[in-house]
């Protein structure tokens, strides 16, 4: 993803081409339908306008004996029909509009959920990746609008200027023409306002920032206990004031020369008004329109602006505004994705693991988290990775799996390079218990079973069995509804301990099917006689199967058939515990700096 | 400006404006009301003009049509203008209620009382508050003052159709009262669904936070659950969906029905107005610009009536919280100063006598009957499982929550009796969430000393000394401001820290305060066993000779204690130094040995 890329524009015709057709097909026959409505909507307005001329055309021949009240009444009847006309229309095509809306919300949500699987995994790393998650989700909303603006435009604005305008053009054509000449002041007005607004966002977008974190300093439930035994209160007070004054600075300033462009183009938009009118009354005078005509015309001109600003300056505005966010939209679904151009299909039935002259580096870090590894594991032997914060385990083993891909160098699973096999074909054996397991405010079974989503296992064997293997005892009264428990306050559930939710990891990693899998040890704090139970149960899972364990308590991983010891990204030893003793001063320091604490003459301090 | 403890009212959506600012909160009121006034005028105006243009075709005089065209274009000019008018009003309101009305929300909530903010209940309702007061008392305001034109508008022309036939307003009063109950009912039970909505969408927004997070990449991806989850959120959010369709159905029923009640009235005015036309009561021009202004009430009304109300019944709900929210109980002076002239007296003692705590509104007992005494100038080490209630002894210290039983004494002095501020400049904590505060390096740290010395040389040598205490100059040194560097992201030239580094910068704020007693409550959690280790030595060298205490479940770090206390079950269980507790062959005892049997084989 490199800087070029990302601010490439994409045009609005591009756009619509690629927003069109998913909104169209959440239901193409409804749209359609829709849009028709619009027509008819946008038509409705003209036509309340002829017939309130009409009616009052009647009115007038009636007060001047001239007509009778039967013609009065039909003329009545006509304009109601008509309103009513609209206002069922009207509400018909908002409706299913509004509604049709949030059912591309849905749709257009879901693509992006479904196109997140697709990124590399390595790309998480990446504080713009998730910048970019974090607006393509929230683009979703500009999207639909702008697909919504291009169709109100076509369907519902201009018929309806397109038969307001023939309807004055007939009436007296300078009226049509210079209705749009009073309305070009209130544009401009707009694209002004547009941009000195965008600048204050510009500006004031830190300072809310600012204001919100201060806030959050003083209330928010992260720092509140902190802030108020330290007295920082009062300092944090006075920041947010500060920003405040700030920011109600440039908002005022921003909105006064708003305000004063503003006056500027409306008092040029009122003389014209007032000169439209005094041309309308001259045509009354002159006898060239009716009464009728008039009074109609007279009655509709302040709506008819209103519905001028408000595709200009609301909706077209909105979509200048926010044109960037659109993109936002489309740009993510374009991001370059792992298993594109992946050629190797066969499934590979698992052996050795081999990684050759491996190194790593992670986005935006200056130095190599792995250099130089190579490493054989052959099927079925149990590997332990030791090392210190940082050493590089977590990462050596995310290089092992495939999940992330090395910057040089080569990883082997029975010989086929990770790079060239789709993450399907490449995972599908593979299991892991991770450092940093996941929570899920799902259901006990859901928080299982969600390690193999397929179809393979139905019956309740298997969940059984892994639970009783990972140490999980249903009987406990904190499981009250069996499997079907749901493990989170949040909605209805129950609170796990550290140690629970750490068995129910297991349990995952254990039900889905494999032939490898990894387990890194939980850095999240459990008390010492839990965390042996851990390393009871990794040695139990790890016997006769390819595995490989990191863990930083040496002591821990004696059941491994080889010990690897990792120091800055490297591999700093191999071998078993007394090989290493012997051979490895790295791993000899480590060893007695830890051992040190559980032998009897320890000195205390 | 402070919130007050009360029953908030329909009515503070004006009071509460106009106390910001009172000049342009009223101003505001009388424009609207003079806007509202328009349309009538607007009726006197047509009619008048009509009437004449008709007069003039039959006997002439141009010039008589002049006043009433002016009267037109004056009414025409100031509508406008004053849309504009009220939009700088609402500014300055606004910024108004920004500085005086935000800030006393975040001032109420900086005092309330700890328990309100660890109950999920009572925390859902301090951030909807929280979320963005002053919108919401302009959103009110502006509620307010719309039903008012509306109520205005109407009451206007009303008067107006009177003033020509009488009896036609009784017919109108009798159609438009069960029109408007029909508008104000349909808001509630809206709201209603839309929560009920609400529900499924938070359970799709977890999904969605799993199908997208950084945290769950891992299992993601190796599991490839996503086709899976994602399908499951879909069928959630489609759930919330069709209640809300549902809902919105009724809504546009209602709503368009009452529109369409609303075409049916202004077309019964206009055609009960027909005869007297006909009989010449009253003009042609009257008739024009009565009915031009009914229809055009009808084209607003419906839409805006149901909206107005519905709004209303939404703002109704947000006083509602409000009402609660100032309820909620303050403590008064927890968001003050540290007093520091209670340093002058020196710390002799802490003691615990039988006290029993359980958490507001939950059963078990975290503390039970626990006593102890604590000492100077001891560094003292409280081990034990995890939930065995390490934690809340701080908690209770450091007057968070004080709905314990039995006695807690400092320097025999009953700590109920202690200000919040004495309190803080007792002790100094850093705690296992310790704050990461997104300022300088420098601003980090003096967090520690709040209300201590203000000059900057005193103040930047004391944050280079204990920096380098901490053994992290080195760090500091590579900082492209070194300790004026902003941390965290919040400004553009802002650094990120690393866990550690962070950790490290919160033992600084921890040290650099003048507090007699400090503590150290698990900060290291992320660290390896090894690093955590020296980490504490370094803070037990650090911090020689004041009064510590270390909560850690890992022994290794508990060993550089004078004495180590073991909580267990609420209460301490074993309390001595590591040979006495090995002796013992107590709990610490086989805490130990299952750390040891890892090193040593049986």
């Amino acid at each position: 993803m490199k800087n070029k890329d990302k601010h490439k524009k994409i045009s609005p015709w591009s756009m619509m081409k690629k927003i069109f057709p998913q909104i169209l097909s959440v239901s193409p026959g409804l749209f359609i339908f829709n849009s028709f409505v619009f027509v008819l909507d946008g038509a409705s307005f003209a036509a309340t306008i002829l017939s309130m001329q009409i009616l009052f055309d009647r009115v007038t021949d009636l007060a001047q004996n001239k007509g009778t009240i039967k013609e009065a009444v039909l003329a009545l009847m006509l304009l109601f029909g008509i309103k009513v006309f609209q206002q069922i229309v009207s509400g018909v095509s908002n409706f299913i509009g509004e509604t049709y809306d949030s059912r591309s919300k849905g749709k257009l949500s879901h693509i992006i959920n479904l196109k997140m699987s697709k990124l590399d995994p390595v790309s998480f790393e990446n504080a713009e990746t998730l910048d970019d998650i974090n607006k393509s989700y929230n683009g979703v909303k500009f999207a639909i609008n702008f697909i919504n603006t291009i169709v109100d435009t076509m369907t519902l604005y201009l018929p309806h200027f397109l038969f307001m305008g023939i309807y004055l053009f007939n009436l007296k054509p300078i009226l049509a023409v210079s209705l749009v000449f009073v309305f070009l002041p209130v544009l401009i007005t707009q694209i002004v306002r547009v941009k000195i607004f965008s600048r204050l966002e510009d500006f004031s977008a830190p300072l809310r920032r600012k204001g919100k974190y201060y806030e959050e300093c003083m209330t928010g439930r992260k720092y509140v206990k902190e802030t108020r035994i330290l007295g920082a209160n009062p300092y944090f007070m006075n920041l947010l004031r500060q920003t405040i004054e700030q920011m109600n600075n440039l908002k005022w300033k921003a909105d006064i020369k708003a305000n004063l462009v503003e006056l500027g183009t409306k008092l040029i938009s009122l003389f014209g008004y007032l000169c439209i009118l005094w041309m309308l009354f001259d045509a009354l005078m002159k006898q060239e329109i009716t009464l009728g005509a008039f009074a109609a015309v007279f009655a509709s001109i302040s709506s008819m602006f209103d519905m001028m600003e408000e595709i200009v300056c609301e909706r077209l505005g909105y979509y200048a505004k926010n044109f960037g966010k659109i993109q936002n939209y489309l740009r993510f679904l374009e991001l370059p994705e792992r298993d594109e151009n992946k050629k190797y299909e066969e499934d590979i039935s698992y052996g050795d693991i081999t990684l050759e002259n491996v190194s790593f580096s992670y986005p935006n870090g200056e130095n190599n988290a792995l250099d130089g590894i190579n490493l054989t594991i052959k099927d079925g032997e149990t590997i332990a990775i030791v090392g210190e914060n940082g050493s590089g385990k977590s990462t050596l083993i995310r290089l092992l799996t495939g999940l992330y891909l090395p910057d040089s160098g080569n990883v082997l699973h029975n010989n086929v390079d990770t790079r060239a096999m789709t993450t399907e074909k490449l995972f599908k054996d593979i299991s892991g218990i991770f450092q940093n397991y996941q929570k899920y405010q799902l259901s006990l079974k859901d928080n299982i079973t969600i390690s193999e989503t397929g179809n393979k296992f139905k019956g309740k064997e298997r969940i059984k069995h892994v639970t009783s293997q990972a140490g999980i005892n249903l009987k406990d009264n904190i499981f009250n509804k069996g499997f079907k428990t749901m493990l989170s306050r949040e909605f209805d559930g129950v609170d796990l301990s550290g140690g629970q939710w750490q068995r129910v990891a297991i349990a995952r990693g254990l039900f889905r099917v494999h032939k490898f899998i990894i387990l890194d040890e939980p850095t999240a704090a459990i008390d010492p006689v839990e965390e042996t139970k851990v390393y009871k149960r990794f040695s139990d899972i790890v016997k006769n199967k390819t595995a490989v364990i990191v863990t930083h308590r040496l002591g821990s991983v004696k059941f491994a058939n080889r010990i690897v010891v990792m120091k800055n990204g490297k591999i700093a030893g191999i071998g078993n515990h007394n090989e290493l003793l012997a051979s490895c001063s790295i791993y000899k320091d480590m060893w007695e700096s830890q051992s040190q604490y559980y032998t009897q003459q320890a000195s205390t301090k | 400006m402070k919130i007050k403890n009360k029953k908030y009212k329909a009515i503070d959506y004006i009071r509460i404006p106009i106390k910001v600012n009172p000049i342009m909160g009223i101003l505001m009121i009388f424009l609207r009301i003079a806007v509202a006034s328009i349309p009538s005028l607007q009726v006197l105006a047509t009619s008048r003009f009509i009437d004449t243009a008709i007069d003039i075709f039959e006997s002439g005089g141009m010039y008589r049509i002049y006043t009433s065209l002016i009267f037109i274009m004056i009414l025409v000019a100031f509508s406008w203008i004053s849309s504009m008018l009220l939009s700088f009003i609402k500014l300055r309101i606004e910024l108004s209620m920004n500085k005086t009305f935000r800030t006393a929300v975040v001032e109420k909530r900086s005092r309330l009382a700890y328990k309100h903010i660890e109950n999920n209940e009572t925390w859902d309702l301090i951030s909807r508050i929280g979320k963005n007061p002053s919108e919401q008392i302009m959103k009110g305001f502006r509620n307010l003052l719309n039903i008012v034109e509306y109520g205005v508008k109407i009451m206007g022309l009303m008067l107006l159709i009177v003033s020509q036939v009488w009896w036609v307003a009784i017919a109108i009063i009798g159609i438009a009262i069960p029109l408007l109950t029909l508008a104000s009912k349909s808001g509630k039970l809206d709201y209603e669904a839309f929560s009920t909505a609400q529900k499924y969408k938070r359970k799709a927004d977890y999904l969605k936070e799993v199908l997208s997070s950084r945290e769950s990449v891992e299992e993601r991806s190796l599991f490839g659950y996503t086709q899976e989850i994602a399908n499951r959120w879909l069928n959630r959010f489609e759930l919330a969906r069709k209640i809300e369709y549902k809902a919105m159905k009724h809504n546009f029923l209602r709503m368009k029905t009452a529109s369409i009640l609303t075409a049916f009235l202004s077309m019964a005015i206009a055609l009960v107005l027909l005869s007297p036309v006909n009989n010449g009561m009253i003009t042609v021009g009257m008739y024009i610009s009565l009915v031009t202004a009914a229809f055009n009430l009808v084209q607003q009304m419906s839409w805006q009536l149901s909206v107005v109300m519905q709004e209303y019944v939404k703002n109704k709900l947000y006083l509602k919280d409000l009402t609660r929210f100032s309820e909620l109980e303050e403590i008064q002076g927890v968001d003050g100063l540290p007093d520091t002239s209670i340093q002058k007296i020196p710390f002799e003692s802490i003691e615990f006598k039988n006290v029993y705590f359980s958490y507001p509104e939950t059963e078990k007992k975290i503390l039970n009957g626990l006593s102890m005494r604590l000492e100077r100038n001891k560094q003292y080490a409280f081990v034990g499982k995890n939930g065995a209630g390490k934690t809340t002894i701080t908690k209770l210290l450091t007057g968070l929550y004080d709905n314990y039983e039995g006695e807690i004494l400092i320097n025999d002095r009953n700590i109920r009796d202690f200000t919040q501020e004495e309190l803080k400049a007792y002790f100094s904590v850093v705690y296992q969430d310790f704050a990461k505060y997104h300022l300088s390096l420098k601003e980090n740290v003096l967090l520690g000393d709040c209300g201590g010395t203000k000059n900057q040389q005193i103040e930047r040598d004391r944050v280079k000394r204990i920096l380098t205490d901490l053994e992290i100059m080195d760090v500091v040194e590579r900082l492209p401001k070194g300790i004026e560097t902003s941390l965290g992201k919040l400004s553009e030239d802002g650094v990120d820290l690393s866990g550690g580094q962070w950790q490290r910068v919160a033992i600084a704020r921890n040290l650099i305060s003048k507090a007699p007693i400090h503590i150290l409550d698990e900060p290291t959690a992320a660290l390896d066993p090894v690093s955590e280790s020296k980490l504490y030595k370094l803070f037990g060298k650090v911090s020689r000779g004041k009064t510590t205490i270390l909560i850690t479940h890992r022994l290794g770090a508990a060993r550089i204690a004078d004495e180590i206390l073991v909580v267990n079950d609420g209460v301490i269980a074993e309390c001595g130094c590591h040979e006495e507790l090995i002796t013992e062959d107590g709990i610490y005892a086989e805490m130990f040995k299952a750390q040891r049997s890892w090193y040593h084989e049986k």
